[in-house]
């Protein structure tokens, strides 16, 4: 594999087979009996152990799912209380020079590109705010010539006021310049790593900088010592494996939660869906159980993880979802830079498959018998950077 | 059983033991025996100038056990500093049991005091054990700073009211990245299995021995209720049922997918 | 001529000899066993190789401290 100076979390998953080999984990999980199921349901739910998990997301477990939601639920209700966080995402640039099979930004592919400047950025955050948002995630491909930490940093305070909240979901950076974010004011990155296996990872992200593994590897550690408050992290459903995968994601969540233990891990879920230029017939895809079954694990593992749906997923399903286990909800989300005013007509990156409205969204949440919440966090009585 | 592993030492006894408050130095020392432990605590006081040939260190063998000496009666971070450099002065050890205790009443540990002297002392070379109420974010602040591991009370010291702090505690073990010691309060041999059952690390006694109408066979019985409590940890406790409290469906949507 | 000392935290008076002028001296005069002791001069550790290179003072204070039975 690599070299002799493994950091702490690469060790971690080469020797626990999670990034490479990792047929033993398919074996272990097909010898999953109900007896192991019923063993692990009937402890109290919230804690971790890889042997946990993967029970949890065994085929076997599949019959256990009403059982899992039931425990799921009320755990949330008990740790995030009846409340469901919103948020919205601002895409500032589709330009992007990787070349991921799977993406619509791919810069293979043929579309309109856009870059906002300051302003158009500021103009579309107006319209999210104006919905009634105060919780932000700016987004980019991975365009450094334009989306420099300069660009973020000043977005970044022009929008403090009128947001409590800014996260960014970029492509990985220094320390230092998430340092110079964090002191900005954006206080949470996420970042999926897409797959954890090296080969697929190299299979997938064939060139530009994303094909470096290690790099986006170490990002969280990065940004987590940085100060960065939340930390998010996701795989791409449908790469491989998805049981798998979520193995290797508990074992990269549970090292942040303790070495990061001042901020705050969540999980997403970006599942593969339709998009311009990416092919629909794809091997590994993911169904709506497999990807309950997925969240529910996670959440009978890990207690106070944030649990967030994007608008990626269709109505009906996001609907269910609620009264499941997710803490973090967007809504009337525009994947495409300039997509809020409406002045670009431009790439998105996903199909957005669930339209609604903020307001629809809130009244659906208020439905179930939650709070949507706009704004629970505001920065600024607190200090920004780190204590050297 | 698995050999516990401290900074750069290896324990095949999870048990250890405190030398204070027996009636002589030669029942300390058939206790300790008892005890089948590895290391000892110990205190520093001033010379009686008055009876100067009383010395108890000639009773511990420390061939056989090694020799933790503690701060006890430090009431601030300087105080147990100077202690502690002290302490090693004295038997070139540098490991230390960090008690800033400045409460006589019920010798409950200051965090402050001791986060102070454990970045002090952990700069200074010293292995540092620093005795804490079970506050898990003080222990993450303590392995912070270089902590070789944590020992939270289980209740107060001499107390021997047993695991009153255990919901605490078994935060911290989900969250260590040292070992976790239970010291302080533990007065029965089934309290000390318990700790072990939850996936304590080790265990410091010294009350409930030294202070028992036999401490030899107390000593004795501690060393076994660890090993259980351990062996049982090791081998998988089998789950208490927890009922739960079904609602309407959630997954039905599922099932036709 | 005669020396005040601190020992213990308790006042002494001292008379300084040739024989008695060192810590090393002092421990032997109090019969305390020199293995078993580390002191404080003044607030600075004195190891116990240097007690017979240690020259007493009028007006220092002396701390001799041994292990003990502790928890």
């Amino acid at each position: 594999m690599i070299g002799m100076n493994m950091t702490q979390l690469q060790t971690i998953l080469a020797q626990k087979n999670l990034d490479n080999n990792r047929q033993v984990w398919s074996d272990r999980m097909v010898q999953v009996g109900p007896e192991d199921v019923r063993r692990q349901l009937s402890i109290p739910p919230g804690k971790y152990s890889l042997q946990r998990l993967l029970i949890l997301l065994s085929p076997a477990a599949e019959d256990f799912l009403e059982e899992m939601a039931q425990q799921a639920s009320q755990l949330t209700i008990q740790r995030f209380g009846r409340t469901i966080q919103m948020y919205a995402p601002l895409y500032v640039s589709n330009v992007c020079i990787n070349s991921c099979l799977y993406c619509g930004y791919n810069r293979h592919t043929i579309f309109k590109r856009t870059r906002l400047s300051i302003e158009e950025a500021l103009a579309d955050a107006e319209v999210i705010a104006a919905e009634g948002f105060r919780h932000l995630l700016l987004v980019s491909g991975e365009d450094r010539r334009f989306v420099t930490t300069a660009y973020l940093a000043e977005l970044a305070e022009r929008l403090r006021p009128q947001f409590s909240s800014l996260s960014a979901e970029i492509f990985p950076m220094t320390q230092e310049e998430y340092q110079t974010l964090f002191e900005a004011g954006i206080d949470g990155v996420t970042l999926y790593q897409e797959t954890y296996d090296r080969q697929a990872y190299a299979h997938y992200h064939p060139a530009g900088p994303k094909s470096n593994y290690d790099w986006r590897l170490e990002a969280p550690d990065r940004f987590g010592s940085a100060g960065m408050r939340r930390i998010g992290l996701g795989v791409l459903l449908g790469l491989t494996d998805w049981r798998l995968e979520t193995l290797a994601l508990a074992e990269h969540a549970a090292y942040l939660m303790k070495r990061y233990w001042r901020s705050q891990v969540s999980f997403s879920f970006p599942r593969l869906r339709p998009a311009q230029g990416v092919p629909s017939d794809w091997p590994f895809l993911v169904s709506d159980r497999n990807l309950v079954q997925m969240m529910l694990a996670l959440r009978l593992c890990f207690a106070d993880a944030g649990i967030v749906m994007s608008t990626r997923e269709r109505p009906s399903l996001r609907d269910h979802l609620v009264d499941l286990c997710i803490t973090s909800i967007s809504a009337g989300s525009k994947t495409n830079p300039g997509g809020y005013t409406g002045h670009h007509h431009t790439g998105e990156q996903f199909e957005v498959a669930d339209s609604r409205s903020p307001d629809e969204i809130a009244q659906l949440i208020r439905s179930k018998g939650k709070d949507p919440v706009w704004k629970d966090w505001d920065a600024a009585f607190v200090k920004t950077a780190v204590d050297s | 059983m698995s050999a516990l592993v401290i900074a750069d030492r290896q324990f095949q006894s999870r048990l250890f033991v405190g030398t204070g408050k027996f009636a002589s130095a030669s029942v300390m020392a058939e206790a300790l025996r008892a005890a089948g432990t590895e290391m000892v605590t110990v205190a520093l006081r001033r010379v009686d100038i008055r009876n100067p040939a009383d010395d108890m260190l000639a009773a511990i063998d420390r061939s056989r056990y090694q020799l933790l000496p503690n701060t006890s009666g430090a009431r601030d971070a300087a105080e147990a500093v100077r202690l502690a450099r002290l302490a090693r002065a004295a038997s070139g050890i540098h490991w230390i049991k960090l008690e800033v205790t400045p409460d006589p009443y019920y010798l409950l540990p200051d965090g402050t005091e001791t986060l102070m002297a454990a970045e002090t002392l952990v700069r200074e070379g010293f292995t540092v054990l620093p005795y804490i109420h079970a506050d898990p974010v003080l222990a993450k602040r303590l392995q912070e700073v270089g902590c070789a591991a944590v020992m939270p009370l289980a209740s107060p010291i001499g107390s021997n009211q047993g695991l009153r702090t255990r919901d605490c505690i078994s935060i911290i073990l989900e969250q260590a990245s040292v070992p976790v010691v239970v010291d302080a309060g533990l007065g029965a041999p089934s309290h000390a299995a318990e700790a072990m059952e939850m996936g304590v690390d080790a265990v410091l006694v010294n009350t409930a021995i030294a202070t028992a109408s036999d401490p030899v066979r107390m000593a004795a019985a501690f060393r076994q209720a660890v090993e259980a409590g351990r062996s049982a940890y090791e081998a998988g406790l089998p789950p208490r049922s927890t009922a739960a409290q079904a609602s309407s469906p959630l997954t039905g949507f599922l099932r036709d997918v | 001529m005669s020396w005040t000392l601190k020992i213990n935290g308790m006042l002494q008076s001292f008379e300084p000899s040739p024989e008695l002028s060192t810590l090393g001296d002092l421990l032997e005069h109090l019969q305390i066993e020199q293995t078993a002791v580390v002191a404080e001069v003044d607030g600075q550790i004195v190891l116990r190789q240097d007690f017979d290179k240690t020259p007493l003072r009028d007006g220092q204070s002396i701390e001799l401290i041994r292990f003990v039975g502790g928890g």
